[in-house]
């Protein structure tokens, strides 16, 4: 449960990280170099708080690995890519096709697989002074 | 060539920093608490751990990696050859970290990569 809610939480950071560095960054106007651009995007509060969730999304990530498979933890937050399709979609008013939509759908599936074969299959051997 | 060469940089170096990362999470063990002060102590294990830090290494490598070839390469094209990260980490967690991947997963994760080539179609 806790595995679960520590992605969930991770995955939500990420995609809502992305949407506001995607903001922060189109907010900036076409700098000539890209100093310009970097000390422009300095001052954008929306690329702070998308750069502070992307932390958090790091933090957790790490948490997660504490403790869980990695063959578990890296295809489960893959269902970011959903997320982000549709944060995309409705808070950046981007176009999605129906074959981003499908390949979405697939993304789901195999991310329901994957859960349902439980956070952990076998103990690893790198416990403990071996390393 | 040159793209061709930097995705499996990408791919490989993503896949690597996922293996010492977890390597170096598993050294550190299970985090179950909230407590600030525990949690500072953990970070500080976490700063000294010579896996996780060579894990962030990696990752540095992944992103710069990414930015270059995007440079050139259109995105549409580099995010779908990236999601073979997914494969190349599970096999790094079979076969170096020891899990066992079961049939299930492995479909899973096929799944997903199918469905990341998917939503990168324009």
């Amino acid at each position: 449960m806790k595995t679960y809610a520590i992605l969930a939480l991770a995955v939500l950071a990420q995609a809502t990280g992305n949407v506001c560095l995607s903001r922060g960054m189109r907010e900036l106007s076409s700098a000539s170099s890209i100093f310009a651009l970097f000390s422009q995007a300095v001052g954008s509060p929306a690329i702070w708080i998308g750069t502070a969730l992307l932390l958090l999304f790091f933090f957790l990530f790490a948490a997660a690995l504490s403790w869980a498979d990695l063959s578990f933890v890296v295809p489960a937050i893959s269902i970011e890519v959903v997320i982000n399709v549709a944060f995309a979609q409705y808070f950046l008013k981007e176009p999605v096709s129906s074959v981003r939509w499908l390949g979405a759908l697939l993304i789901s599936i195999g991310v329901i697989l994957v859960l349902r074969t439980g956070k952990q299959t076998g103990k690893s051997e790198i416990e403990g002074a071996k390393i | 060539m040159k793209t061709a060469i930097l995705i499996a940089v990408i791919v490989f170096a993503d896949a690597a920093g996922d293996v010492l990362l977890t390597r170096g999470m598993k050294q550190i063990g299970e985090i179950s608490t909230i407590s600030p002060k525990v949690l500072l102590s953990i970070a500080r294990k976490v700063l000294t751990n010579r896996n996780f830090l060579s894990g962030i290494l990696f990752f540095a490598v992944t992103f710069f990696s990414f930015l270059t070839v995007l440079s050139w390469a259109d995105l549409s094209f580099v995010f779908p050859a990236t999601s073979l990260v997914y494969v190349v980490s599970t096999l790094g967690a079979k076969f170096m970290l020891r899990e066992t991947v079961s049939f299930q997963r492995w479909a899973g994760i096929f799944l997903v990569c199918l469905g990341v080539a998917l939503t990168s179609l324009p």
